[in-house]
């Protein structure tokens, strides 16, 4: 019984990656298209950051980098490469795409990692809340919130951030990583990242914080309705046991879609709060890269936010096996 | 009044050594802005790697704040009568950064063979340059081939940086690993660099110019957004804010914050000037009188003022105001739009809508697009602005597919580096944004360039540039708008970071900090 | 339509936000009465700060210009840039939606994989290289928009439609012999437009957030006022003026919370049984 289980969702996932991959694969291809399109020649950018230039200059750039070969050569080395997990040599950082981004992807999960906590652990809490004194002042008060929040654009309230608890209160940093050249280590140091971390990671997670909490209520003040949930009130059992049994774990599953969903987003998101608060992470290389037609860079982070969202898909799909059996046993 | 006085003074106070003596020993915390591509300043030579790498490498000469050469790695030189030779006597005891010696052979490699390769705007310089050679360890003789006038002024370390000769010779030098490990001959050591974060340098305790440098260390921070910045100066994490770190807006809160000076020297030998383009190919613009109407619509007093924070002078012409041959004698056009409206009926303009492709280089750059828009709009020009990333402004320029465009370029102290390349008809060529973009070509403009560089002699030099200055104002190839002032902001106490007129590119070499 | 309005009126949100957009389409259609001339026009000294004097009772910005007029210009590009580009998103997922649930089978596999391609791409990044790319205006923002955001109505769509085309009803138009796009057209979509009316009512809030975005990133249309653009070019004068990026900040935040508030009462009269689709 076990076994076969298994063996059911192994299958799922092998059918599932599989899809993955040519999905990827068709990014790689598309985005490659689409910003070899972009107005810009990368040679004359980089010649430009020179500060002067000259026929011979911009040869020998071309020549470096490959953009005097056709754009179908361009392409087809371009996914021959990737496919041997090589994602090419980064014009301007003047070192391989991929330990480039290996360098900036922690910073990124950290921050998308904690915003996606908060956003879900405070906005599920904030939804339960609410639903549970539904028409009462708390519920009206959580439920105004989450809609300001929701209305809210990430980067006004990044800067209202910024503006209230660094420069006005002074409480927290107002931008970067961890404070550069501390010498700080082991709990210190995480102390410190911590720190920095607040502000970047409440404004990105506040969205979906808003989201979440209004998702919350509303799925959970249905399931109340349902049948089953009646059945188990009329059985006797207790308010708190219907609640965390009955009701939340069935009104979860349009939440576990959701943070599914969001995954994406939040890479997107990065790029505004990356800005903002100077994190060193690939949203703010990205922005970078495309301004200097960095492609390779481009395509670099491309390649790696749409592989991160099919993980968070897969993880997504996982979960909502464990969540909701009738999934499991089809 | 008040505010150009109380600059003038500002720059007085930080440019004069300090009275007090030199402390050893203290970090320095800088914004660089952008984060440069490399470190390596023989390959890469914008703006901020010179402001990091000019502590590592360094030049044959300095220059002072009215652009005389200074000694550097030259200690002294000759040039002979009949401006032909030029002889440089370098400094004994130095070594380079890995502990090897330093030697006249190093030299003739950076020049002759490096430089040649890989530095479009000192490839200009060595077409006038016949031979170098080294007579001994410590000598570098270079034999021009006819009198260039501003020669001397091409040995800073952005314009001719010295590179190591036993770790380049013979290989690809683009590709040497060794450029992430920059070796030079400075006052600094290149220590760790923290991409997207910080670069760090530190002291080099070898150093031969004895005693110094005073500093330990210095931390480069990279901190993409201009706000952030300006926050950064104010807890404290940075004390020093070199020009354009941030944006205009903020400079008067900044400096008025406690144990804060502010200065604008340190940018004579670059001179920045910024101008509209006019693109005298086509179109409305291909007419005199147009070109000449927006010279007249556009309120350069209110640009300044509001936009640059009051920095900076109304130019009179082509020439910036720190460069020299400036004809003192020209006065800047008045701001006058019934003038501008008459001249644009005069040059039979239709209303065509014109195309300004703005500078993207932040927001005080977009202020001035959308200013000039205005400024055309009330004489009855109709403009539409396209904007575009740096790559995409590059590109418009390079293809000459623009009317109206924003810039600002630097002009080298002398007309015949930094002025001559945007008028004269030899550089009218696709493919760069920084020539003669506009595509103007009077070969009587030409001829004087060639009088103006082809001579040491001063006088014979001005006469030219005089006569030039006096053609170009008349027929406005483009719209010059301000001879920008560049504020580097400090905290009082970081001394003598500012006393040459390249300032902060080689400027840690004297700074020290007070206890 | 008497009883749809009933519903929609028993929500008090709904009604708010009714008001308050009726209140900002009309001083953005009105703007041209109200502030003659164009938004750009600088009128007064920078920075005059807001309510000192009637002549400008939200002040003036970095050149100069009256933030008020701004304001009221702004509100038809931000209005006009998430309806259309709504619009757009609908064109594209509607015919989508339609056309996988209908059919199902391959057409369905492809369409879906098509979806899922564009939902894997992060759509705020993918935004931002289109705009880029085309260069920045009014069309491309719309365009950028639009092509980011239809996935999920091909979702919503998908699902109506697929739920849909096995009703008796549809059956038996088949079994008539109606073609297949009088089908989808008469039969099918219509039955499935109140969860779409409430979807682009959420989608046009979102959009006008994307836009500012957008614009905060130094993306916008340059030569038309937006809220974002004005956040944008205030951002970097927060501390001296900071009424420049509260004001717009504030227009954004009422427009999209009264979009918000409208969907949500639309939800709760045009389709109680899917009021679980509310996020």
């Amino acid at each position: 019984m076990r076994g076969t289980t298994f063996m059911k969702i192994a299958t799922r996932i092998a059918a599932r990656l599989a899809k993955a991959a040519v999905v990827l694969l068709a990014i790689l291809v598309l985005n490659f298209l689409l910003i070899h399109a972009a107005p810009g020649d990368p040679a004359v950018v980089m010649a430009g950051e020179a500060g002067a230039t000259d026929d011979v200059f911009l040869a020998q750039l071309r020549e470096k980098f490959g953009l005097d070969q056709p754009l179908y050569m361009q392409l087809g080395k371009y996914v021959w490469d990737v496919l041997h997990l090589d994602l090419g040599f980064s014009y301007r950082q003047q070192m391989p795409v991929f330990d480039l981004l290996m360098d900036r992807l922690p910073a990124t999960l950290l921050l998308t990692g904690s915003a996606f906590a908060v956003s879900l652990i405070l906005g599920v809490a904030a939804g339960v809340l609410a639903a549970s004194r539904v028409g009462k002042w708390s519920d009206t008060l959580i439920s105004t919130v989450a809609l300001l929040f929701y209305a809210t654009p990430l980067f006004w309230a990044a800067l209202m951030g910024v503006l209230l608890f660094s420069v006005v209160l002074g409480w927290l940093p107002p931008f970067g990583y961890e404070t550069v050249g501390s010498g700080f280590t082991g709990i210190r140091r995480a102390l410190d990242i911590a720190q920095h971390l607040a502000l970047p990671a409440l404004s990105l997670g506040l969205f979906f914080m808003a989201v979440y909490s209004r998702m919350t209520r509303a799925s959970m003040l249905e399931v109340a309705q349902l049948d089953f949930v009646k059945t188990a009130r009329a059985k006797g059992l207790s308010r708190a046991v219907i609640e965390r049994r009955h009701i939340l774990r069935n009104a979860l599953l349009p939440i576990v879609t959701l943070a599914g969903l969001q995954a994406g987003q939040l890479v997107g998101g990065a790029v505004l709060t990356e800005t903002v608060f100077a994190w060193p992470g690939i949203g703010r290389l990205m922005f970078e890269a495309l301004t200097q037609r960095d492609y390779n860079v481009l395509l670099g982070v491309f390649f790696v936010s749409a592989a991160m969202v099919i993980v968070f898909n897969l993880i997504t799909d996982l979960i909502y096996g464990i969540v909701d059996p009738r999934i499991r046993a089809q | 009044m008040k505010r150009i006085l109380a600059a003038v003074v500002a720059s007085f106070l930080a440019v004069a050594p300090s009275l007090a003596d030199p402390v050893a020993g203290g970090r320095a915390n800088v914004v660089i802005q952008p984060e440069p591509p490399s470190l390596m300043l023989g390959l890469v030579q914008n703006a901020p790697a010179q402001q990091v790498a000019g502590n590592i490498y360094e030049g044959l000469l300095r220059y002072d704040t009215k652009l005389n050469p200074m000694p550097s790695l030259a200690k002294s030189w000759e040039v002979s009568d009949d401006g032909l030779t030029y002889t440089f006597h370098l400094q004994s005891g130095v070594t380079w950064h890995d502990g090897q010696p330093f030697s006249a052979d190093d030299v003739v490699f950076s020049a002759d063979v490096f430089l040649r390769k890989t530095h479009p705007r000192f490839r200009a310089v060595l077409d006038h340059v016949e031979s170098i050679t080294a007579p001994d360890a410590g000598t570098v003789v270079f034999r021009l081939k006819s009198p260039f006038g501003p020669f001397l002024n091409s040995f800073e370390v952005g314009s001719m940086p010295i590179v190591p000769k036993h770790i380049y010779e013979g290989t690809d030098f683009a590709t040497n690993p060794a450029n992430n490990t920059p070796i030079g001959t400075g006052p600094f050591k290149f220590a760790e660099w923290v991409k997207g974060s910080y670069i760090k340098l530190v002291k080099n305790p070898d150093y031969w110019d004895q005693g110094k440098p005073y500093l330990d260390e210095v931390y480069w921070h990279v901190i993409p957004d201009a706000a952030s910045r300006a926050v950064a100066y104010e807890t404290g994490q940075v004390d020093i804010l070199p020009a354009g770190s941030i944006e205009n807006f903020d400079i008067d809160r900044v400096k008025a914050l406690p144990n804060t000076c502010i200065t604008q020297s340190g940018w004579e030998f670059f001179g920045p000037q910024s101008w509209v383009w006019l693109n005298n190919r086509q179109g409305p613009t291909a007419s005199k009188e147009f070109r000449q109407a927006i010279l007249y619509a556009l309120d350069r007093e209110f640009i300044r003022d509001s936009l640059f924070n009051g920095l900076g002078q109304i130019p009179n012409g082509p020439f910036a105001g720190s460069t020299r041959y400036n004809d003192t004698d020209l006065k800047p056009w008045p701001y006058d739009p019934e003038k501008a409206k008459a001249l644009v009926k005069a040059s039979g303009y239709k209303g065509e809508v014109l195309k300004l492709v703005p500078m993207p280089y932040g927001e005080t750059w977009m202020r001035l697009a959308e200013v000039i828009k205005q400024n055309l709009a009330d004489v009855g020009i109709k403009v539409e602005i396209v904007s575009t990333d740096v790559a995409g402004w590059n590109q418009h320029l390079s293809d000459w597919d623009y009317d109206l465009s924003t810039t600002y370029l630097y002009q080298y102290g002398d007309p015949a580096l930094g002025v001559s390349r945007s008028y004269v008809s030899g550089n009218i060529k696709k493919g760069s944004p920084w020539n003669n973009v506009e595509g103007y070509s009077n070969p009587k403009v030409d001829a004087l360039f060639d009088t103006g560089a082809g001579t040491v002699d001063p006088a014979e030099r001005k006469a030219a540039y005089d006569a030039v200055q006096k053609i170009l104002v008349d027929e406005v190839p483009n719209a010059w708008l301000l001879d920008m002032g560049m504020p580097t902001i400090s905290r009082c106490s970081v001394k003598d970071l500012v006393t040459t007129g390249i300032g902060l590119n080689d400027g840690f070499k004297n700074a020290w900090i007070q206890k | 339509m008497k009883d749809f309005w009933h519903r929609f009126r028993a929500n008090k949100g709904g009604i708010i936000g009714l008001a308050l957009l009726a209140a900002i389409v009309a001083v953005a259609l009105l703007a041209p009465l109200l502030f003659p001339g164009n938004p750009w026009k600088m009128v007064a000294r920078p920075f005059v700060p807001p309510f000192e004097g009637m002549k400008f009772p939200l002040g003036t910005d970095t050149v100069g210009r009256n933030v008020a007029a701004g304001l009221a210009y702004g509100g038809r590009v931000s209005l006009l840039v998430g309806l259309v580009s709504t619009l757009a998103a609908l064109l594209i997922g509607i015919p989508v939606g339609a056309l996988a649930g209908y059919f199902g089978g391959r057409i369905d596999d492809l369409l879906m994989r098509v979806t899922e391609f564009f939902q894997t791409v992060p759509s705020f990044a993918l935004a931002i290289v289109i705009v880029a790319i085309f260069q920045p205006s009014v069309v491309s923002i719309t365009l950028a928009i639009g092509i980011v955001s239809w996935p999920p109505v091909a979702r919503l769509v998908r699902g109506e439609v697929m739920s849909l085309r096995q009703r008796e009803y549809i059956e038996a138009a088949i079994l008539q012999g109606l073609s297949t796009p009088a089908i989808i057209l008469r039969q099918i979509l219509p039955n499935a437009v109140s969860p779409i009316i409430v979807m682009a009512s959420l989608m046009v809030a979102s959009a006008i957030l994307l836009e500012s975005s957008l614009s905060f990133l130094g993306l916008g249309d340059p030569n038309l006022m937006s809220w974002g653009y004005m956040i944008g070019a205030a951002r970097t004068v927060i501390r001296q003026a900071w009424w420049l990026s509260l004001f717009p900040g504030v227009a954004i935040v009422l427009t999209v919370l009264a979009l918000n508030l409208i969907g949500e009462s639309l939800n709760d009269a045009l389709n109680p049984r899917l009021s679980r689709r509310r996020s």
